[in-house]
């Protein structure tokens, strides 16, 4: 006897009360509406976007996340067309595939004072299979115009229950209302973040939904038996509106505009099913941590030793410092192992792969490089974090976090380091790392907050002699140190080009300007500051007016526009790193000349001490000495001291450009 | 992306790849030596990358029927020279990768790994502009382990586009040296192959071999070049070989054309005349627009302001659809194509009321590139429609739903273009803009406080070229405004913009601007004395770079005309110190003309003139064009000093 079980989904208890928001219902007016009530200069809006995710079950495939968008759009200007196109990626490479499909996607326009419907087509479609893992479906719409609205269903259907969609309520453009509804089963916890400036209303309630199977049993063919078995569940109900959201617009010095996106994040935190133990996947950092230990490609794969340790053994011999251990294990890391520039902090093809082929991604040699220095008898641990691209890891998930670098924990405080740039140091990292918090594990599953923003400010030092000649021309030489992150910076632009490439570069900058005798020091020395030097001549840093001669004591290199030229400001502005900017210059009068007045010496502070500048000029005969220091304290600056931060560097480009005067004699 | 922890193991083993270590094409390098000690000084010089050998094997078996080998060895000696490394190769529906395999070598030439096939990673080639494009690669994503090491790339294509020989030059790039490059182009001799090779010289030497079935180029030591600022693009100063066949397929259509008149008749009867039916509903409300009109030119620009308020441009590049538009009757119903549908489309609504106009195929872009006029091929990468007019063409731009008709701008200006018309094709060239049309004009007038703002109003009119780099301001949002007057004006420090007020004349083609502004600390004040540069509204500080040697001559592709005019006040109470003299040029490359004369008691005018004509110069006269313009620079800048009586 054969039996075969069919099993049907009934969705019951969700009957969708009737939406204020739906599609189909343009109304004349809107059509006729010419620019955005909040927003006159919006090239189109979201009208409105609702979306619900529920769970669907099927026998055969357990649940699915099954997401429905409806959005409603109005295209205000010929700059919005972009808004009628639409595009959606989705999963295609494991052993079930995500799928997605475009529908009632209709353009309405106003013609001779009725609404005219255009319905996309098959041929406004296209299937675009981006690679073995991804496939893209696009809708162009059809027959848009400046006033146009259009609207288009969205459905997804996934099988990995990981995969629940983040939701967006703002974008680019102005968004009138966006409502978003989850419906999640019992079974499944989800941590439920929100992110951004704005907060949605939200309301919970507990609903009921079931699943009903029916099995069929066949006798031989004489009977069919029908069974009908309903397993009621309890399910929680959550919606969140937001209302009059406006557009989100990118600003200069910001370090990834996505943080400050207004969304709600859900991440799968266990599972709860009948008669099984509870399965918890991440609530809090110490799961989470757990979690990602037991991933074979994480956790296996830092144990692993055996692929590196005659090696190791050869190049430790002889060294018995700890520091210099550490030297010696970091720089063998980054001089054997060449970063393939994927991210992530698991492995893809294994560290003993990685090393063989000395080519890995982050994981693959960072994890390797923790895994040698707890070889040296250090106590090292992966820390995990999230790349400025990736955003800011603001809650405990397994997918706030896309990289993993090495700490060591020496003399009470931890030593960061990443492999994967050649030019990084301890406590030097590659700038995509440097993104506010990332969290250490420990051998024993705790886990710990780790501060990766550097607290010096890295200094560059300028020495300047300069002469003046009578018919102002001005000749000298420069030597130039940086240190740390601005000598990292420094190896990341300038190892690869070539010396003459480089002067021209400078030469470029600056109008006038003719370089020689140009040296750099310690490219490849990376204990040792970046020392550039060379002989200038500039022509143009000196106006003769008359009988004198005007002059900034920075000759060239003065700073001349405010970088900050925005009236207000939304977000933090972002230095990368603190730093400190210093100028010893000692410039000689030509003969024939006499100072007439030199600019006065001054001091200027930021509140909190944010930052300052201190200038000092002094002259004896005919030598003119300036000391100069410029300090940027904090890598981040919040918004609430934009003015205070533009006002300063307005002090800092009035006074650099400030003359000295010369009279002939 | 944000995926799936849970069923990642098990994609994993499936994916897994096994790479055979062992195995290397000891054949082929035997005649080689990849050593990096065995290249040459002088090909080291200046180069990120050599290539060793190139090799390109083009066998043109019949009409429908083409195959590529290549054999590429390069030596990558830093990280600069990654990006020569090619590992690429296109396919679609008619063209097939036969072969396809990878070997790279260490310093000493030892080969180190072969990639084959299956290491390649198969993706779509999104090209950024299209909403839909079917072409795809197979490209090998390689992460270098030591520099320098040497990459040999073999690969084999088949494809029935025999439309497009590929150009052959022995020079790879800037900054890249070439040991040996050959190329051999095997042909039937019914099929008449065409070629035309530009830019040959002594400097370059290029053996040439032919057979009457076969012809073939080598070359050897070729130094890497510098690109040097304002050289003429690639293709005007590398030699270039370009083919073409008389009889061809293209996506499965026979061609036959011995030159550009019967490349077009092909062109015509097989791409666009069966494209053309507008539906009656269409047609209809195309008279009702056009009415009484009987001026063919108004018509025209009542068709263009049509287009533009009805269609939009989206990519879409499917099959023939790469080179065939999309039907005229399609876009009128979805409202959208791109520039070959776009076109055709505008073309057939004029047709429709008794209008020729010629769909024409151009290479698009900032620099201008030719469509080679003697050799009637496959070429350019867009399309535009000519409306024949009194003095010659006019020139729409149907993929801009913005552009003023008949004004085509920087994109298409003053270059070879082919016009396809039903009888047949040919060469034009589109407009050339004069120095004199390219006009912007200034009017202004500021007045210095006694602290140092400034507190200005201006007036700009744009004409020509210098419409087209303004005119898109009418449609920024407010703040973008602002921010991009903040950046033009980036001489004054601490702008604030109270008014702007512009005015688009599309007809005339001019673009009015009226600005309002004040600036703190415009003038710097040292001992109650103020300093500031008198031309405070169009500085301009370009220089080109400074060469020791310079290689190449020298091109400025589009002149312009610049008149200033601009009344400056000073506080009550200040008289003059020192006021600048004034400067005068007179070049083979235009002139420039400033002068600041003290017109009342606290008023000074400052009249400036530029004119840059367009050229091309000979290397030796590019110190005399920095020079010239490092005055300009200089001069626009001057400073006056006021101080209090």
């Amino acid at each position: 006897m054969k039996k075969y079980l069919i099993a049907l989904l009934v969705l019951s208890g969700l009957c969708l009360k009737a939406q204020t928001k739906e599609l189909g219902k343009v109304t004349i007016e809107e059509l006729k509406q010419k620019t955005h009530p909040n927003d006159s200069s919006a090239a189109a809006a979201v009208l409105f976007e609702v979306g619900r995710t529920s769970f669907e079950y099927s026998q055969t495939n357990g649940f699915e996340i099954v997401t429905e968008v409806l959005t409603k759009i109005k295209i205000y200007k010929k700059e919005g067309y972009e808004y009628a196109n639409k595009s959606a990626s989705y999963y295609i490479g494991g052993s079930a595939s995500e799928k997605l499909e475009f529908s009632k996607a209709i353009t309405y326009n106003l013609m001779n004072g009725k609404i005219e419907k255009t319905k996309l087509g098959s041929d406004g479609e296209f299937i675009e299979k981006v690679n073995k893992n991804w496939a893209r479906k696009k809708i162009s719409m059809p027959n848009v115009k400046e006033g146009s609205i259009i609207e288009y269903k969205m459905t997804l259907r996934s099988p990995y229950i990981t995969n629940f969609p983040d939701w967006q309520f703002q974008r680019d453009i102005p968004v009138s209302y966006s409502e978003y509804t989850t419906y999640v089963p019992e079974y499944y916890v989800y941590n439920v973040r929100n992110k951004g400036f704005l907060s949605p209303v939200v309301k919970k309630e507990n609903t009921q939904n079931s699943i009903t199977s029916t099995s069929k049993e066949r006798g031989w063919g004489v009977t069919t038996k029908f069974d009908q078995n309903v397993t009621n569940y309890k399910e929680l109900k959550t919606n969140y509106v937001l209302t009059d959201v406006p557009a989100l617009k990118d600003e200069s010095y910001v370090n990834n505009i996505n943080n400050y996106k207004t969304t709600v994040i859900h991440e799968l935190a266990g599972e709860r099913f009948p008669n099984r133990a509870y399965e918890n996947y991440a609530t809090d950092w110490e799961t989470v941590v757990k979690k990602i230990y037991e991933n074979e490609d994480f956790g296996n794969e830092l144990n692993k030793t055996g692929y590196f340790e005659k090696d190791l053994d050869a190049i430790l011999k002889g060294s018995t410092s700890l520091e210099e251990k550490m030297a010696v294990v970091f720089n063998y890391v980054k001089a054997r192992m060449n970063w393939n520039e994927y991210y992530g902090y698991t492995c893809d093809n294994g560290v003993r792969k990685a090393y063989q082929e000395k080519t890995g991604n982050a994981a693959e040699i960072n994890l390797m490089l923790t895994a040698m220095l707890r070889y040296a008898g250090f106590e090292a641990n992966p820390v995990l974090i999230s790349t400025r691209s990736n955003g800011i890891a603001l809650f405990p998930s397994r997918t706030a976090f896309n990289y993993v670098i090495a700490g060591i924990e020496l003399n009470n405080r931890v030593v960061l380091l990443d492999a994967t740039d050649k030019n990084a140091l301890p406590d030097i990292l590659p700038t995509r790392d440097l993104n506010w918090l990332g969290r250490i594990i420990r051998k024993n599953n705790s886990s710990a907050e780790i501060d990766l923003m550097p607290k010096s400010n890295s200094k560059e030092v300028m020495y300047i002699m300069a002469n003046v000649s009578p018919e102002g021309n001005v000749s000298g030489k420069i030597r130039d140190q940086y240190f740390d992150y601005n000598a990292f910076v420094f190896r990341g632009v300038n190892n690869k080009v070539a010396k003459d490439s480089y002067v021209e570069k400078l030469e470029k900058r600056h109008q006038g300007l003719e370089i020689t005798d140009y040296a750099v020091q310690n490219n490849n020395d990376l204990s040792k500051p970046i020392q550039e030097e060379y002989s200038f001549t500039s022509n143009n840093s000196v106006e003769i007016i008359g009988d004198k001669m005007y002059f900034s004591p920075f000759l060239y290199l003065a700073m001349t526009e405010n970088p900050f030229k925005q009236e207000t400001r939304e977000y933090p502005v972002d230095f990368v790193y603190p730093h400190q900017d210093k100028f010893v210059v000692s410039i000689t009068v030509p003969e024939g000349y006499a100072i007439e007045t030199l600019p006065q010496s001054k001091s200027i502070g930021m509140p909190d001490e944010l930052g300052n500048f201190r200038y000092n000029i002094s002259s004896n005969g005919n030598q003119i000495q300036l000391l100069y220091t410029i300090d940027i304290n904090q890598a981040i600056i919040s918004s609430e001291y934009y003015e205070s931060l533009k006002g300063f560097y307005k002090e800092v480009v009035d006074k650099q450009t400030e003359k000295i005067v010369l009279k002939k004699a | 992306m944000k995926l799936i922890l849970l069923k990642r193991s098990l994609m994993k083993k499936s994916f897994t790849i096994v790479f055979l270590g062992s195995v290397f094409f000891t054949a082929h390098s035997q005649t080689m030596d990849l050593a990096v000690s065995a290249i040459p000084d002088s090909l080291k010089l200046n180069a990120n990358s050599v290539v060793r050998l190139s090799q390109l094997n083009v066998t043109i078996l019949s009409q429908g029927s083409m195959t590529l080998k290549s054999k590429k060895a390069i030596t990558v000696l830093n990280e600069l020279g990654l990006r020569d490394l090619d590992l690429m190769e296109y396919y679609d529906k008619n063209r097939r990768i036969a072969k396809i395999e990878a070997t790279v070598y260490d310093a000493s030439g030892k080969g180190m790994k072969t990639f084959r096939r299956k290491d390649f990673n198969d993706m779509s080639v999104a090209d950024g502009v299209s909403i839909f494009n079917d072409n795809r690669a197979l490209f090998l994503d390689y992460t270098p382990i030591t520099y320098p090491f040497t990459m040999v790339l073999e690969t084999e294509t088949e494809t029935s586009n025999t439309a497009f020989i590929p150009a052959w030059s022995p020079v790879d790039g800037y900054l890249v040296s070439t040991e040996k490059t050959s190329l051999t182009v095997n042909f039937k001799p019914e099929l008449h192959l065409r070629l035309k090779e530009v830019n040959f010289s002594a400097k370059y030497p290029i053996e040439k071999t032919e057979t009457p079935t076969s012809v073939s180029y080598t070359a050897k030591n070729i130094i890497a070049r510098k690109r040097e600022e304002l050289s003429p693009i690639f293709m005007d100063i590398f030699p270039i070989v370009y083919f073409s066949l008389e009889n061809f397929q293209l996506e499965n259509v026979n061609g036959m054309a011995v030159n550009w008149k019967d490349f077009g008749k092909w062109y015509y009867d097989s791409l666009l005349a069966d494209t053309e039916e507008i539906p009656l509903v269409a047609q209809e409300k195309i008279k009702q627009l056009v009415g009484n009109e009987k001026d063919p030119k108004e018509i025209a620009r009542i068709i263009y302001r049509f287009v533009q308020e009805k269609t939009r441009y989206v990519s879409v590049q499917v099959g023939i659809g790469g080179w065939k538009p999309m039907l005229a009757k399609d876009v009128d119903k979805l409202g959208y194509g791109d520039c070959k549908a776009l076109t055709n489309y505008t073309r057939s609504l004029l047709k429709t009321v008794g209008i020729p106009s010629y769909y024409t195929v151009v290479w698009s872009g900032n620099e201008t590139r030719d469509i080679q006029n003697d050799i009637a091929s496959m070429q350019g990468d867009h399309v535009i429609l000519a409306i024949p007019d009194k003095s010659g063409y006019l020139w729409l731009e149907c993929t801009s739903q913005t552009q003023p008709f008949g004004f085509q701008g920087d994109f298409t200006d003053d270059r070879n273009v082919l016009i396809i018309k039903p009888e047949g094709g040919e060469i034009v060239r589109t407009r050339t803009f004069a120095e004199s049309d390219n006009l912007k004009i200034i009017k202004g007038s500021y007045a210095i406080l006694e602290n140092g703002s400034l507190d200005g109003k201006v007036k700009m009119v744009s004409k020509g070229l210098q419409y087209d780099s303004e005119f898109g301001k009418e449609r920024l949002a407010k703040e973008e405004l602002v921010k991009r007057y903040k950046e033009e004006f980036g001489n004054i420090n601490n702008l604030t913009v109270n008014k702007i007020s512009l005015q688009n004349d599309p007809v005339t083609i001019e673009f009015t601007e009226n600005l309002e502004f004040k600036a703190e600390s415009y003038a710097q004040n040292s001992n109650g004395k103020l300093m500031f540069a008198l031309n405070a509204f169009n500085q301009n500080s370009y220089v080109p770079k400074k060469y020791k040697t310079r290689e190449f001559p020298f091109e400025i592709q589009r002149g312009y005309t610049n008149e200033d005019e601009t009344e400056i006040t000073i506080p009550e109470g200040f008289s003059v110190e020192a006021k600048p003299n004034g400067m005068e040029l007179s070049t083979e490359f235009g002139n420039y003309k400033i002068e600041f004369s003290v017109t009342g008691p606290s008023t000074i005018l400052c009249k400036r003139k530029l004119v840059i004509k367009k050229g091309l110069f000979d290397k030796n006269n590019y110190e005399n064009y920095r020079k010239f313009r490092e005055t300009i620079a200089r001069s626009d800048n001057s400073k006056i000093i006021i101080a209090k009586k």
